[in-house]
């Protein structure tokens, strides 16, 4: 059974259809891109995948269970973590008390099993290198650094599925790099990842499979390999080509 | 002629009661308005249902053991009705319907005069046994604000404090990570109602009069001004700028200027010192707006 299945999933606002029918399923483990001109749906997506916006129509369940009219929160407690493409992180808080309100809001069952709450907080930010800042306000963050304890807090909290939206965006070209080995890192722990990105070489670098949105409806789903020369999405990233 | 002196007797303690008791309801309040920055401007709403539940039926009854119970009754009443709103509601719209509500409340104290003697308030309040003289009732409340203030500090720091910052700061981000909004407007509304019924319960015994005087508009802009100027969320500060504001407010009743100056001088220099607050903090006032 797939970790996450949508099925028929849409989604009108102001009388605007933003999502068309989108069907899909991730299975336990993969990693999924998803990609997309601007405006094409994919945070819209990515807002009724963690419950913020109700979708007109369709449905959405993790494993078995309907989550389609579950609440955000009941959502996280249920394993879906959310990267924000702006940074989600509380500027006016220390990056420590941000990783700590993270794994409070853990369902009791799964605090209790962290242990030590302290030495938690502590090896988050050990993990990417924040330690020596443990006591600064996030909001003196870089970009960067601010999307890698993003990550790491999602990973610690015992995330299920991740939903990150454009995690390099933002951040300098030198630590895209040790976000991207943060990505692996979920990948070799076994987590399942839908990640929106528009850089298609980082893409296919880390997915098992790509998908493509263009005016909110799925118009390919498949192994970078095979999607890479596909004619759509030359057209959809490049416009129809001249010499062809 | 009267005199600024640093405060001595019965002017001291009576000094320290006012303090003691505004404290309590202000950092209740703190936890709504500055913690939450939930835009409530209802707290006298709170006051008046649990200062009246509470002295209407000592009133009628006689007794405390029935008046406090329902005093609490009103403040968790209204506490919830605020809190209900406050889920349903845009900032702006609540900003708005709490203050009405607050008239609303106030118009039906003054016209229900059958019950609360509308203009004239409610005479002659006997204090309770222990609180008979002025010294015992302002020990009291020194005491229970004392215990107040550590019990809000606690909060602050506590998981709950945390995440009512962090719903503050952004609310998806904070319910993204399983922060339960409802729970936490709850429990920041309770404490605020539960502050309102204290205060109220000792103010009115003080005084041996419940009056509707006491509920005006000013009353809630005192209160936003002290929580401006002490740091929205901050226990520490909040706590220092009521003592800090209420002695200001008293001694400068006794400057040696002709009362028809300084008057209109103080509630200027109250006003200067809302606005220059606010511009202090027109950065974290409010959270601002971020896009996801
Ligand atoms: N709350 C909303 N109300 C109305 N329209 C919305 C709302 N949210 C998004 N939209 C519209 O939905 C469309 C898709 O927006 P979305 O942010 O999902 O695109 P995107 O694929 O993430 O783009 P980008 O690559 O720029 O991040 C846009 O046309 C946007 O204007
Ligand atoms: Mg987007």
């Amino acid at each position: 059974m797939p970790l996450l299945s949508v099925s028929h999933l849409s989604l009108t606002l102001n009388a605007q259809q933003i999502l068309k029918n989108v069907t899909f399923s991730v299975d336990q483990g993969e990693v999924v891109g998803l990609i997309g001109p601007n405006g094409s749906g994919k945070t819209t997506l990515f807002n009724v995948l963690s419950g913020f916006l109700k979708p007109t129509d369709g449905s959405i369940h993790l494993r078995d269970a309907d989550i389609t009219s579950v609440s955000p929160a009941q959502r996280a407690k249920l394993g879906i973590g959310r990267v924000f493409q702006n940074f989600g992180i509380f500027r006016e808080m220390t990056l420590e008390e941000n990783v700590l309100v993270a794994l409070e809001a853990l369902p009791k069952e799964q605090r209790m099993l962290l242990g030590n709450i302290k030495d938690v907080v502590k090896g988050t930010l050990d993990m990417v290198g924040l330690s020596q800042h443990a006591k600064k306000k996030a909001g003196s963050l870089s970009g960067g650094q601010m999307r890698l304890l993003e990550i790491a807090r999602t990973l610690k909290s015992g995330k299920e599925l991740f939903l990150l939206d454009e995690p390099t965006a933002g951040v300098s070209p030198k630590m895209t790099k040790q976000v991207a080995e943060l990505i692996a890192e979920l990948k070799k722990e076994g987590k399942t990842v839908l990640i929106i990105e528009h850089d298609l070489p980082f893409i296919s670098q880390i997915c098992d499979r790509v998908m493509v949105l263009d005016l909110g409806e799925v118009v390919l789903n498949g192994k970078p390999k095979e999607i890479k020369h596909d004619k759509k999405l030359q057209e959809i990233y490049f416009g129809a080509d001249p010499t062809a | 002629m009267l005199s600024c002196l640093l405060p001595t007797g019965n002017y001291a303690l009576h000094l320290l009661a006012i303090t003691s008791m505004t404290m309590v309801h202000v950092l209740g309040y703190n936890v709504i308005f500055g913690k939450g920055k939930i835009l409530h401007f209802g707290p006298i709403a709170v006051s008046l249902a649990s200062g009246y539940g509470t002295f209407v039926t000592l009133t009628w009854t006689g007794s405390y053991l029935l008046a406090v119970p329902i005093g609490i009754a009103m403040a968790v009443l209204l506490s919830l009705l605020f809190t209900w709103l406050s889920l349903r509601l845009e900032p702006d719209g609540l900003g708005i319907l709490t203050i009405a509500m607050h008239q609303i409340v106030l118009t039906v104290v003054l016209n229900w005069t059958p019950v609360t003697r509308g203009a004239l308030g409610l005479p002659q309040i006997p204090r309770m046994p222990w609180l008979q003289s002025n010294v015992a009732l302002t020990s009291a409340v020194v005491l229970v604000a004392t215990a107040w203030f550590f019990l809000m500090l606690l909060f602050e720091r506590s998981t709950y404090g945390r995440q009512l910052q962090a719903l503050a700061e952004h609310e998806w981000y904070a319910k993204a990570l399983g922060i339960n909004r409802p729970r936490l407007y709850l429990i920041a509304f309770l404490i605020g109602g539960i502050g309102a019924f204290i205060t109220n319960l000792f103010y009115h015994q003080y005084l041996y009069l419940v009056h509707p005087s006491d509920f005006l508009f000013p009353v809630l802009i005192f209160y936003v001004m002290i929580i401006v100027a002490g740091k929205p969320g901050s226990t520490m500060g909040v706590a220092l700028s009521t003592i800090l504001l209420i002695f200001l407010r008293e001694e400068l009743r006794c400057l040696p200027i002709a009362a028809s100056v300084l008057g209109p001088l103080r509630m200027m220099l109250f006003g200067i010192i809302l606005l220059a607050a606010v511009w202090y903090r027109r950065d974290s006032l409010f959270p601002k707006k971020r896009t996801i």
